[in-house]
């Protein structure tokens, strides 16, 4: 009857001579009986790998808990072919001596599948592995980068600082017309560079600490915003320049932050909006909340640009790069309005034109 | 963390040395559990599992440290003296024997017998020297540790790393002596395989009893007779058996020949 099991059947001694075998097992491995009983161990029909465990496992599994089960070594066949296949075995005393009775079944499809298994997580390691090597490389690179352009932007501003001390010097000389035109063009780049310098500084801190630093106070915002456009008036000669106020209360705010806020909003409005319509800029108090409101008209922000107009280094290309900054902008003025715990928002259309608008909470009961 | 934990040592019996049971690659210190009882009636008897194999602590195991057999053999150096009372006698299994002795370099003080159960210096073939395997027998036999999990999953890991203090919430499953992470069973067998202490043996100074297994695939009769020439005060004793686990198949002649050692060497 075993002879016919669909598994492969066998006893063998101790040391692992068989003593018999079923005829399903001679036929999978194109041994005869004979040629195994007595004369073979189980062992000799493994693989190296399979010896080596079985000696290393097999057996002292065997000696200490008398059986051994679901295990997978790849028997060789007579013409030298492997043949993947689970064993179980029980060790007892039979006949005055130890022997071991084994059942064994081939596995083909399984080892198979279970090698596809094995190769899918070493592919998963080595993948999830690279990531994290490259995801760490790109947090070193980017806190590498912005270290530089802070400690850079920091140590430019004493150079900057000079320069500005001697454009001012020559001023006060007398001077040819064409000199004062240099001295007027030398004058607007130095500040432009120190607006950059200021603005990459601010970004460093945004990015690499808990955001802008600010020193919120009562104030009254109608006032502060109406002195900042005062100074802004003669930044841009010639362009129209309004203030709207709604609303009355103080709030609480920094209002060096929100002067510089509105800088970067005008100072776009101006580049980017119509030369012969006015910038308006509003303060609103209404409730609990106040707003700042740079508006101007002419070409709506194209969508695209507008769902992230407030990262770092996102620009319009619509204007001559002379006038194009690097982008840090609006990116600042989204920070500023995040320090004070509010948002800034844009609108843009065709009809209406340009509205950026910092929306903060009053911070007064 | 404590050698103790970290090793699972476990002290028994009583007397004027110590002997020291180290488990090979494969299984843990139940492998000692046909010889070591009777020890524990003359000697005092210390058993403990490698990091990464048993009941050791798995959270202490460090692929750098266990990338070579010296971080196996500087956890000896600090059982022994931690656990060790009077003159110490170190068994070692396999590639236990090979630990034993780097402890030994390391620290020869406490030391008076090694003896080496199925030893070899070096697995692989080299040149003139026959370790009886090939670079490509070891990877098959990491494929073969690829499709043996033993009972393993990683689920486990908790049940089988938790609560030292309550061995009874350890439940003991199927094959669970021969049960590791196969990730580090497969970087063991490695570090085992793979290492090569030749250059080491003449530096040995301490009576070193081998015993070699007349038909073991794992150490053949030829590197018994290699390590006994080379290391400086060894003796030889071949004992009829077959397979690399003598001390679990042949505990009798296992234990005379350490008997007799044991009194030529007077401890």
């Amino acid at each position: 009857m075993l002879d016919g099991a669909p598994c492969g059947v066998m006893t063998t001694l101790d040391e692992g001579t068989f003593v018999r075998v079923n005829a399903t097992f001679c036929k999978w491995i194109g041994r005869a009986a004979e040629d195994l009983v007595g004369r073979r161990r189980l062992q000799d029909l493994l693989t190296m790998g399979g010896r080596i465990f079985h000696q290393t496992h097999w057996m002292p599994l065997l000696q200490m808990q008398g059986s051994i089960s679901e295990v997978k070594l790849e028997v060789v066949h007579k013409d030298g072919q492997v043949i993947p296949m689970i064993l179980n075995a029980i060790r007892r005393e039979r006949g005055g001596r130890m022997v071991h009775d084994l059942a064994a079944y081939v596995a083909r499809d399984r080892d198979k599948y279970e090698r596809e298994l094995v190769r899918a997580r070493h592919r998963l390691e080595e993948l999830v592995a690279e990531t994290k090597r490259l995801h760490e490389e790109a947090k070193d690179r980017a806190l590498f980068a912005e270290q530089i352009l802070g400690i850079v932007s920091h140590d430019l501003r004493n150079p900057m600082s000079t320069i500005q001390m001697g454009v001012a010097l020559l001023g006060r000389t007398a001077a040819s017309p064409s000199q004062e035109r240099t001295l007027e063009r030398m004058q607007r780049s130095t500040e432009r560079a120190n607006r950059l310098i200021s603005d990459l500084l601010d970004f460093t801190q945004a990015r690499m600490g808990k955001g802008l630093a600010v020193a919120p106070k009562r104030i009254d915002v109608h006032e502060s915003i109406g002195a900042a456009l005062e100074e802004l008036t003669f930044a841009f000669p010639g362009r129209a320049l309004k203030h709207e106020r709604n609303g009355t209360g103080e709030c609480v705010a920094d209002a060096g932050r929100l002067a510089q806020a509105v800088g970067n909003l005008v100072a776009n409005a101006m580049t980017y909006g119509r030369p012969d319509s006015a910038v308006t800029v509003t303060t609103s108090i209404q409730g609990a909340t106040f707003s700042v409101s740079v508006h101007n008209d002419g070409d709506p922000i194209p969508p695209e640009l507008r769902d992230r107009i407030f990262e770092p280094m996102t620009r319009g290309s619509a204007a001559p790069s002379a006038v194009r900054s690097v982008g840090l902008g609006l990116f600042i003025v989204s920070e500023i309005a995040k320090a004070h715990g509010g948002r800034a928002v844009v609108t843009s259309t065709a009809e209406a034109g340009t509205t950026f608008s910092l929306v903060l909470p009053r911070g007064v009961d | 963390m404590s050698v103790e934990r970290r090793n699972h040592v476990q002290v028994e019996g009583s007397g004027p040395s110590t002997m020291f049971f180290a488990h090979g690659f494969g299984c843990d210190q139940n492998m000692w559990r046909r010889i070591a009882p009777a020890y524990a009636k003359r000697y005092r008897t210390v058993l403990f599992d490698l990091v990464g194999s048993g009941k050791s602590d798995l959270s202490a195991y460090d692929p750098v440290k266990y990338g070579t057999l010296q971080g196996y053999a500087d956890d000896v150096v600090e059982i022994v003296r931690e656990f060790g009372q009077g003159p110490a006698i170190f068994v070692g299994h396999s590639v236990s024997s090979m630990i034993g002795m780097l402890a030994n370099l390391t620290d020869p003080k406490p030391f008076a017998a090694q003896i080496m159960i199925g030893p070899s210096p070096c697995y692989v073939n080299e040149g003139d020297y026959v370790g009886g395997f090939t670079r490509a027998d070891i990877q098959s036999l990491l494929e073969t540790l690829e499709s043996n999990y033993l009972g393993w999953s990683s689920n486990m890991a908790p049940a089988i790393m938790g609560a030292p203090q309550q061995p009874e919430l350890a439940v003991e499953l199927t094959n669970s002596f021969c049960r590791t992470d196969p990730e580090i069973a497969k970087q063991f067998a490695r570090v085992t395989f793979l290492s090569d202490l030749r250059k080491d043996l003449p530096r040995l100074q301490t009576p070193t009893l081998i015993i070699q297994c007349n038909d073991d695939l794992i150490a053949p009769v030829s590197v018994g007779e290699y390590m006994h020439e080379k290391l400086p005060h060894s003796t030889l004793a071949v004992i009829e058996n077959v397979g690399h686990c003598p001390h679990l198949s042949a505990p009798g002649p296992s234990t005379a020949a350490m008997d007799a050692f044991l009194a030529q060497e007077k401890l």
